[in-house]
């Protein structure tokens, strides 16, 4: 029923699409019909490869720094709740810099290869995943790390079985929307200065005034949130299969 | 409990106050000049009107939280008080805590929060095991073990958490109202199971309740505690012999008069 619906939907939007590009021109709208040819022409070519790749690098390594500090990070300030106070205003004035307008300084500092691409990434990623984890974190049930040390656990234990799994759908909703923001941010450091990249594709489809390209890139951007997307769903249906709500965690 | 056995614990002359902070104008004493001692393999049960301090008196003993004065023995050595220095929760496995809300692991199953205390111990071996799956066993939730707390009733969280605290064998056993928020019918039939496991191994347990029916039915000796700052009101001996019959206790010998007794010390 869903599925119908869905595919229904789908078909309607296709056809609202179509009809705007025949009722503005190509030069507005690209077809759908003409953006699939140029998809099958790109993959045969090898382009659509290496710009995807170079995409999925970035954003991969960029989300693995960023990522895996900003989860890391909360579970060692536990460790000590007065420095974490003391570096609250630092974090809020850190995430009050707009991440977008860091692209070009970091293009400056790093060059026009991988590595300001994934510090872009990285810095974009880290907050949200800092900020989620760390609220989970400390919404660790007193009662339960309590009844966890009386049957003889050690910190390190408290740490591992409380904080993480209490932290853990905090962790989740935070993947959810950084995952995206990772591909996205790796786009952008592309349209300033890259020579390979999906953000690269776009760019110099929009310097040739090529609306099929540019179109294109896009519908590539979006295919690949969604197919991550979807990975992260199911490893979160996994983990989470303990929770009561699993299955109504994704809504 | 003879003169000549030494106490296993000694409450001697506990205090305990909570400091003012917002939202509570003054600060108060949950527990002061309370005494009281409880033998070898003795199950004593403490009633007192919510908010009496019981569970914070669970909480000192089981070293979740410190005393503001006073001291507590436990097999004569002092382990809390004003000159003894960190907390050490659960005095190095010596005391087991049943609280009143289950605290099973919810992201763990049942046999895994069985298991949990002889893991973070590392104590599981072959034998171990053998005895967390008679513990499983004789409290009826054999083919349950892969079950997560939020699939399982009440009564068999609670049965769990019990488990989980005796699979470990701590020789004194803490119960803050641990059927509290059970139907009847299952309370009585935890507390019928409770006897039974106690009588295989004879733990000493300090049982906390606010139903004086269920103070006597389960216990050598009854305390009854006055409103907050707790101290000690009264003490009685159960002069029902054991072992006792928790489905029909309210018709045994001696029930109605020491109710009575019990209910109007508390009015």
């Amino acid at each position: 029923m869903i599925i119908a619906g869905r595919a229904l939907l789908g078909v309607v939007v296709l056809a609202l699409w179509q009809a705007a590009h025949l009722a503005l021109g190509a030069a507005w709208i690209a077809s759908p019909i003409d953006i699939l040819g140029r998809l099958a022409e790109i993959t045969a070519s090898g382009e659509l490869l290496r710009h995807t790749q170079a995409t999925l690098t970035e954003s991969a390594f960029g989300f693995l720094l960023g990522g895996g500090a900003g989860i890391l990070l909360p579970f060692g300030l536990r460790l000590s709740p007065r420095l974490t106070a003391a570096l609250d205003p630092f974090f809020a004035a850190a995430t009050g810099v707009p991440k977008l307008a860091l692209a070009p300084l970091l293009i400056l500092w790093f060059g026009i290869g991988i590595v300001s691409k994934v510090a872009f990434v990285a810095a974009v990623v880290f907050f949200f995943l800092f900020f989620s984890t760390l609220a989970g974190v400390r919404s660790i049930e007193p009662q339960l790390a309590a009844a966890v040390r009386v049957l003889g656990a050690r910190e390190w234990t408290v740490t591992w079985e409380i904080a993480w799994h209490t932290a853990l759908p905090y962790i989740f909703a935070g993947l959810k929307v950084a995952l995206p923001r990772a591909i996205s941010a790796a786009v952008v450091g592309e349209f300033i200065a890259a020579d390979r990249g999906l953000g690269y594709y776009i760019n110099n489809a929009r310097a040739m005034a090529d609306t099929v390209g540019l179109f294109t890139g896009v519908v590539l951007v979006t295919l690949l949130v969604l197919a991550i997307d979807a990975g992260l769903e199911r490893l979160q249906a996994r983990s989470l299969a303990w929770r009561p709500l699993a299955r109504d965690v994704g809504v | 409990m003879s003169a000549a056995a030494p106490p296993v614990l000694e409450v001697q002359r506990l205090g305990k106050r909570f400091e003012a902070r917002a939202g509570r104008a003054e600060a108060f004493w949950a527990i002061r000049d309370l005494s009281f001692v409880v033998g070898e393999g003795e199950l004593l049960t403490i009633v007192g009107p919510s908010g009496s301090g019981k569970s914070t008196l669970l909480n000192l003993i089981s070293q979740i939280d410190g005393p503001t004065e006073g001291e507590i023995r436990f097999r004569e050595q002092a382990i809390a008080g004003p000159t003894s220095g960190a907390l050490r929760p659960g005095w190095d496995r010596q005391f087991g805590y049943v609280t009143q809300e289950d605290t099973l692991l919810p992201w763990r199953t049942l046999g895994e929060n069985v298991l949990f205390p002889l893991r973070v111990q590392g104590g599981l071996s072959a034998e171990t095991r053998q005895r967390a799956a008679r513990l499983i066993q004789a409290a009826g939730l054999e083919g349950f073990e892969r079950y997560y707390p939020h699939e399982l009733s009440g009564g068999m969280r609670k049965r769990g958490a019990l488990i989980r605290t005796l699979v470990y064998d701590p020789p004194v056993i803490l119960m803050d109202e641990p059927f509290g928020a059970l139907d009847a019918q299952t309370r009585t039939q935890l507390q019928a199971d409770l006897l039974r496991l106690w009588n295989l191994g004879r733990k000493t347990i300090v049982f906390v309740t606010h139903d004086i029916a269920e103070a006597i039915a389960l216990g050598d000796r009854t305390l009854v505690f006055t409103r907050a700052p707790a101290r000690v009101q009264s003490e009685h001996r159960i002069p029902i012999p054991r072992p006792r019959d928790v489905r029909n206790i309210y018709v045994a010998d001696g029930f109605a008069e020491m109710y009575e007794r019990i209910r109007k010390e508390l009015e």
